[in-house]
């Protein structure tokens, strides 16, 4: 589904990426973990083409999608679920979903989305009308989540999404990345939380100071105590 | 403490009087003078020199824009505050010596002073109001400039004490008979006035406010950070600005011989300052001259060649043309064609860095139940604090953890929403910036915010000029070669920020905050984004900071080098304290592994 | 009485400051562009909708069949230039007032500085009025606030119940997250811009019907409708229809109670008062709608 090729990528002179080369599968959820300031967010946010100083080759379900404004790359079938969230809090729950099914593909059959959604998150429902900028952490979260899968993605990117949030919120927003990926939907998965990334990945990445340092099943990641020296990086 | 400031005081006195930064400055007043010399000749030897009268009233029409932009460009050019309310101290300067003088008989002169003082009074009224603002952004205050013009003119159109809407006429002054007819008089004393106007914008440009202004314009909180009170100078520029233009008002009553509101209130006069000093250049004192000169010349042209018509649509092309292309005008433009040899680097003052008084065990910071929420997140909860003098401590924790919010309430520029923080003592909670930088708190910035405008050295000797003790440019570039050689950036005194790597500017950073001789330093992730080699560069250059004396807080994601510099290490969670301690214990705590790792890293 | 009838002749004239301040309201809003060349589209039009009546004979809001394309093209034009540039806020200011002044000057120089009014023969609706209990209306206000109020209502709906207005209202919070959910900012822009410029013709059209026309109007109109712009709210097109009426009704009651000259100084002082208190607008909840 998702093919990254030799990436690098820059922020002016600085460079955040360097020759970055990872896959997923269809289908597939891969986690991405590393410590804060590896790149991880930057390479999501390259793969969905809001971040556009890179150099190398990006593939969404086999199209180039490197050089295209973010607007296009959505066309392919990706979603972001962005690091802090960034609901639009001036918008109502509802709003911001409708806003998710903007690209014409999705907008055809929002209606059932939504109720999908719902369905998936039933806090959202009983808020529909409320303005996204009141909702707790935790439900910004799944809004922000509902958000992308308004977007009828086939590739779904996920940025840290238990930032900031309780345990048993974090629970509920893992179990229902689960679900998601389940009906279909490829992940890509940036977590600082190690265990419950790996628990739902089928496949993981570890970047280090914007490199892939390793790459494997979960078992050959988990416990590895190269892992915890990179992450902490002691 | 008594004594200490006594020492400030005289540290003051002694670096004014450095005398560096006057020689040009001098240079440049008598050049001033001498052009204005120059140029009076025109009128008092006119007849000997055979310079046609019609081309004197050209001259002053050409000194009256000179006179207003430069006072347009005291305050919006060198701040970056766009005014459109120049025509405010035309109107108050014209309509003060039409009514004093010409209805009441005040003398001339004296009048030309009172519009001054009004337009003074004006300015300091709309600058208390305009600049407290916290969240004054520079469209919204070009729009309240707008306004004001427009409530003065009103002002003016229904009070029968000012004009009531007839106009009022303005007779000719008394004049000394030697000056010659009555043109001559009129191009003298605006000669005069805009003599004036350019030197003090020269002065100003060449002095403290002119640098605080400079800074202001490139990266005002950054500036109000390293100690530059914002306001005050700001205030300044404004009344400096007003009363420029108050002067040249009263004379321009002069000039029309009738004054109308139509005639003083008009746009016509901040289109035109903000088209003259965008022409020339806004940046620099002489910009709005040659803007003003090359204005007045095209519109006479365009008169001379029955094109009065179009002369808007030409001046709005013009201005339209700058923008897009050249905003920095003219004259920045065309010396930028001649670079100037750069003096050589000034010598490095040989180090005269405090003596140590490190008290070990004074506690130098003090926060007491901080909290800072912002709407219903709360960064950080209720977080209590100490950090001793001498200390080195790492503040680390995952993503959204607060430590950013906790420099910044420590730096002052976040209020906290509850809860205090006391510096060496004193409680510094909810003061501005620039005094928490003069109690001895600096900081940095996670992405650098150089002075664009300034050079390396330049960026370094501001925050030394306005630092706790107030030095002369002269001395303060000195002091700023020995904090560049501290971070090693000394051979890149010269250069301009945009030719710095991101290492290089980090280190900037750094030298810019040394150079307010803190306390505490706050670095906020200064090594992000660096690589191996570069890291461990600035990692030397941090422990050489706190070899000097200076007690630092670094936020840093790379715990191997927290692990290396720290003497301490705070761990932040949600917003309180998951651990405190010395770095071996502390990184090992499984709490602290768990925050990072997730739920069973430990197990 | 006659201060009620003030007020209620401000209320009406309210509206038609208010579809002035919508068009620059949102642009700003949205784009971050502040537009002063509206004030010029709205001149133009003005004068368009004056000649095409005088000299064919049209009926004066027929005439919106030329202007509203004509504008809406100009509008698309303009906001598609200053999105090639990559203007910034500031400097928008800057060029629009430039484009402003061009356009006055272009105007006078096409129809003289000289009053300009369309005849009472073209024009049925600046005699006409109607009579409601002691009070009377003018057609004019009327067909003013009336189309005010229904177009700002119509794109108030559309903001909230369109995809594309729910496009808008997301790309003004955060650009970067509105484009990758499929927003193309360009196309957007051009469209807001193109909108905005449609309205500038109705509004001139509206203004013409009541006024006599002199290219200085843009830049009475300047101070108040910007007025209007701020005390609603930049991007929030309630907030700027009650801004325009409140101002409409407070400078027709300090027209009446003390002279029609007080009245800026009354309007802009309470800008100046309500930038001061509450820069980000007086009817705006928090920020941008």
């Amino acid at each position: 589904m998702l093919e990254v090729r030799n990436l690098d990528a820059f922020y002016g002179a600085a460079q955040a990426l360097w020759d970055v080369t990872l896959d997923v599968g269809a289908g597939e959820t891969v986690s991405l973990i590393g410590p804060n300031g590896a790149g991880k967010s930057t390479l999501v946010m390259s793969v969905g083409g809001v971040h556009s100083s890179v150099r190398g080759r990006i593939t969404v379900g086999g199209a180039e999608v490197v050089g295209l404004p973010a607007h296009r790359v959505c066309d392919h079938g990706v979603a972001i679920v962005p690091e802090g969230r960034r609901v639009f809090g001036h918008m109502s729950v509802h709003d911001n979903l409708c806003l998710g099914a903007y690209r014409r593909a999705a907008r055809a059959r929002y209606r059932a989305t939504l109720d999908e959604v719902f369905g998936l998150f039933p806090r959202l429902a009983a808020r529909s009308a409320q303005l996204a900028g009141s909702l707790s952490g935790g439900e910004q979260q799944m809004l922000a989540i509902g958000r992308a899968l308004m977007a009828a993605p086939r590739l779904l990117l996920l940025d840290e999404p238990s930032l900031g949030l309780a345990p048993v919120v974090t629970d509920e927003v893992f179990e229902a990345i689960a679900t998601i990926n389940q009906a279909g939907v490829s992940v890509l998965l940036v977590e600082q939380d190690i265990d419950r990334a790996l628990d739902i990945s089928s496949r993981a990445y570890l970047l280090a100071e914007g490199r892939v340092i390793a790459g494997g099943p979960p078992e050959t990641l988990r416990d590895n105590e190269d892992v915890r020296r990179d992450v902490l990086g002691i | 403490m008594g004594k200490q400031r006594d020492v400030h005081a005289t540290g003051a006195k002694a670096g004014k009087r450095g005398h560096v930064a006057s020689l040009p400055i001098a240079r440049g007043l008598i050049g001033i003078v001498l052009a204005t010399g120059a140029l009076s000749a025109l009128s008092l030897y006119r007849e000997t020199l055979g310079f046609p009268i019609a081309y004197l009233a050209l001259l002053t029409t050409m000194l009256f824009w000179v006179t207003q932009a430069t006072s347009w460009n005291v305050l919006s050019g060198y701040s970056g505050y766009f005014s459109f309310g120049q025509a405010a101290y035309v109107g108050v300067g014209a309509y003060t010596t039409a009514v004093l003088f010409g209805r009441h008989h005040v003398n001339f002169y004296a009048t030309a002073l009172i519009a001054a003082g009004l337009c003074a009074v004006l300015a300091l009224g709309m600058g208390m109001l305009a600049f407290r603002l916290r969240s004054l952004r520079g469209e919204i205050f070009a729009l309240l400039t707008l306004a004001v013009p427009f409530i003065l003119a009103a002002l003016a159109r229904i009070n029968g004490a000012i004009d009531g809407g007839q106009g009022i006429i303005v007779p000719l002054p008394p004049f000394p008979p030697a000056l010659g007819r009555f043109q001559d008089f009129l191009y003298l004393i605006n000669l005069v006035v805009a003599g004036l106007a350019v030197a003090v914008a020269f002065l100003m440009a060449h002095t403290r406010s002119g640098w605080a202004l400079a800074s202001i314009r490139d990266a005002e909180d950054v500036a109000e950070a390293l100690g530059v009170a914002t306001f005050r100078h700001k205030l300044l520029a404004l009344v400096v600005s007003a009363v420029i233009g108050g002067v040249g008002g009263s004379i321009f009553a002069l000039q029309i011989g009738f004054v109308t509101v139509d005639s003083v209130f008009t746009l016509t006069v901040p289109l035109f300052v903000i088209v003259m000093s965008v022409l020339g250049g806004r940046t620099h004192w002489f910009g709005p001259v040659i803007g003003a000169v090359l204005v007045v010349l095209l519109q006479d042209r365009l008169t001379a060649l029955d094109l009065t018509g179009w002369q808007l649509v030409v001046l709005g092309a013009v201005l339209i043309l700058m923008v897009l292309i050249a905003p920095e005008g003219i004259y920045v433009r065309v010396r930028a064609l001649f670079p100037r040899r750069r003096g050589k680097a000034t010598e490095a003052v040989g180090p005269d860095i405090p003596e140590s008084t490190v008290d070990s065990d004074a506690a130098l910071v003090e926060c007491d139940g901080l909290t800072r929420h912002f709407g219903g997140v709360h960064a950080v909860q209720n977080l209590t604090l100490w950090i001793r003098q001498g200390e080195l401590v790492g503040l680390v924790g995952p993503n959204g953890s607060g430590k950013t919010t906790l420099v910044s309430m420590l730096a002052g520029s976040l209020r906290p929403t509850r809860g205090s923080i006391r510096i060496a003592g004193r409680d510094t909670t909810g003061l501005p910036p620039h005094r928490i930088a003069h109690a001895g708190v600096a900081r940095t910035y996670q992405i650098p915010r150089p002075f664009a405008s300034m050079t390396v050295r330049d960026n370094v000797a501001m925050a030394v000029m306005f630092g706790r003790e107030p030095r002369s440019l002269g001395a303060a570039r000195r002091i700023a070669e020995r904090h560049l050689v501290m971070v090693g950036l000394a051979h890149l005194a010269g250069a301009y920020p945009s030719a710095l790597n991101l290492h290089q500017r980090q280190l900037l950073e750094i030298a810019r905050a040394l150079a307010t001789a803190p306390q505490l330093l706050l670095l906020d992730e200064a090594l992000a984004g660096l690589n191996p080699a570069e890291i461990d560069n600035a990692v030397e250059v941090i422990r050489r900071v706190h070899a000097s004396g200076i007690t630092i807080v670094i936020v840093e994601h790379l715990l191997r080098v927290v692990k290396a510099l720290a003497t301490r290490v705070i761990v932040l969670d949600r917003g309180t304290c998951l651990a405190d301690g010395d770095p071996g214990t502390v990184l090992s705590d499984p709490a602290v592994v768990q925050a990072y790792l997730g739920k069973r890293a430990h197990a | 009485m006659s201060t009620l009838q003030a007020a209620l002749a401000g209320v009406l004239l309210g509206g038609l400051y208010a579809l002035m301040a919508a068009g620059v309201s949102v642009t700003w809003g949205v784009l971050r562009i502040i537009n002063l060349a509206h004030f010029g589209l709205i001149l133009v039009s003005a004068y368009l909708t004056f000649q095409l009546a005088s000299s064919w004979g049209w009926d004066p809001i027929l005439t919106l069949v030329i202007t509203v394309p004509a504008m809406f093209v100009l509008g698309g034009v303009l906001q598609w230039g200053y999105d090639r540039v990559g203007i910034s806020e500031l400097n928008s200011l800057l060029a629009s007032f430039g484009l402003l002044i061009m356009c006055v000057q272009l105007v006078s120089n096409v129809w003289s500085a000289d009053f300009r009014r369309m005849s009472a023969a073209v024009n049925p609706y600046a005699t006409a009025s109607v009579p409601l209990g002691r009070l009377i209306f003018p057609v004019t206000t009327l067909l003013a606030s009336g189309i005010a109020v229904v177009l700002i209502a119509g794109a108030q709906f559309a903001l909230r119940r369109t995809f594309t207005g729910r496009a808008l209202r997301a790309f003004a919070e955060d650009r970067t997250i509105a484009s990758a959910f499929g927003i193309d900012h360009r196309r957007l822009g051009v469209l807001l811009g193109a909108l905005s410029g449609a309205t500038a013709a109705v509004s001139g059209m509206l203004f013409a019907l009541a006024n006599a026309l002199t290219p200085a109007t843009a830049f009475e109109w300047f101070g108040t409708v910007f007025a209007v712009v701020i005390l609603g709210g930049v991007g929030h097109l309630t907030g700027t229809l009650a801004a325009g009426l409140l101002v409409g009704v407070l400078s027709g009651v300090v027209s009446v109670l003390l002279s029609p000259a007080a009245a800026p100084f009354v309007l802009f002082s309470a800008i100046v008062l309500a930038l001061l208190l509450r820069p980000q607008g007086l009817f705006a909840r928090r920020a941008v709608r």
